[in-house]
């Protein structure tokens, strides 16, 4: 049953993506214009990838590097520390069960 | 302090590989910091930089493995280069500094870089780390 309802949300929430979304729109080009004029002089980078990842977007870098740290955050609850596994080869050695 | 697990087949195996790791191991650092401080002449970046930085903790588990590393440090190095990564631009670029003082452009770029390549090469070290040992004794260990 979950995998039956996983497959329609799934499929569903394509083709509300695909309904809402109109494809042939042209989009105004006013940004993508400015940046690409302007980045040299407003940053002073010479690569328009940094320049608009370190002062356009900062934001999204910023929460970026958050993410990093959010999966670190998990997989360090999720992982048994190195102190855990110690103890649980140690107890295996010893033929103890661990708890 | 942990013990050491079972070394690598890889390890045990290949001289070769020891060798040749052992005179990657600068140029890949080389490499690493090349790409973080050139970030904002050629492709490249923090992020990229930062990801082949992390590939020495491979190299060093390949040929090394014993988990002698310690990840908490490891991840508080890399929270302290967060903390800096949401306080520089909060201080230098959302108040208008930078914009106000063009000669500093390159200079906030770079240091930008740099915070977002040691924290990123951090952050998937203690990754690599936590995964690396995890895999060989952890089947006695329960949730």
């Amino acid at each position: 049953m979950r995998p039956v309802v996983a497959l329609l949300f799934v499929f569903g929430v394509f083709l509300a993506v695909m309904l809402m979304g109109d494809l042939n729109t042209q989009l105004d080009p006013f940004l993508y214009t400015y940046m690409v004029e302007n980045f040299r002089t407003d940053t002073g980078a010479h690569n328009a990838i940094a320049a608009i990842l370190l002062n356009y977007r900062m934001y999204d870098t910023m929460f970026e590097a958050l993410i990093l740290l959010t999966a670190i955050i998990g997989m360090r609850q999720f992982l048994p520390s190195p102190d855990e596994l110690a103890d649980s080869s140690e107890q295996k050695s010893h033929g103890i069960k661990p708890q | 302090m942990i013990r050491a697990t079972e070394p690598s087949p890889l390890s045990e195996q290949s001289v070769i590989l020891e060798v040749v790791i052992g005179y990657l191991y600068p140029f890949m650092l080389l490499l690493g910091f090349h790409v973080i401080l050139n970030g904002h002449y050629t492709p490249g970046g923090g992020f990229q930089g930062g990801g082949v930085l992390a590939t020495l903790f491979i190299a060093r588990y390949i040929i090394f493995p014993v988990p002698d590393t310690d990840s908490d440090q490891l991840h508080m190095h890399q929270r302290i280069f967060l903390a800096l990564i949401l306080l520089a631009p909060t201080g230098l670029l959302f108040t208008g500094y930078i914009n106000r003082n063009p000669q500093f452009h390159s200079l906030y770029l770079t240091l930008m870089d740099i915070l977002i390549g040691l924290q990123v090469g951090f952050g998937l070290g203690v990754a690599v780390i936590r995964f690396a040992f995890f895999q060989g004794v952890g089947k006695v260990w329960k949730l």
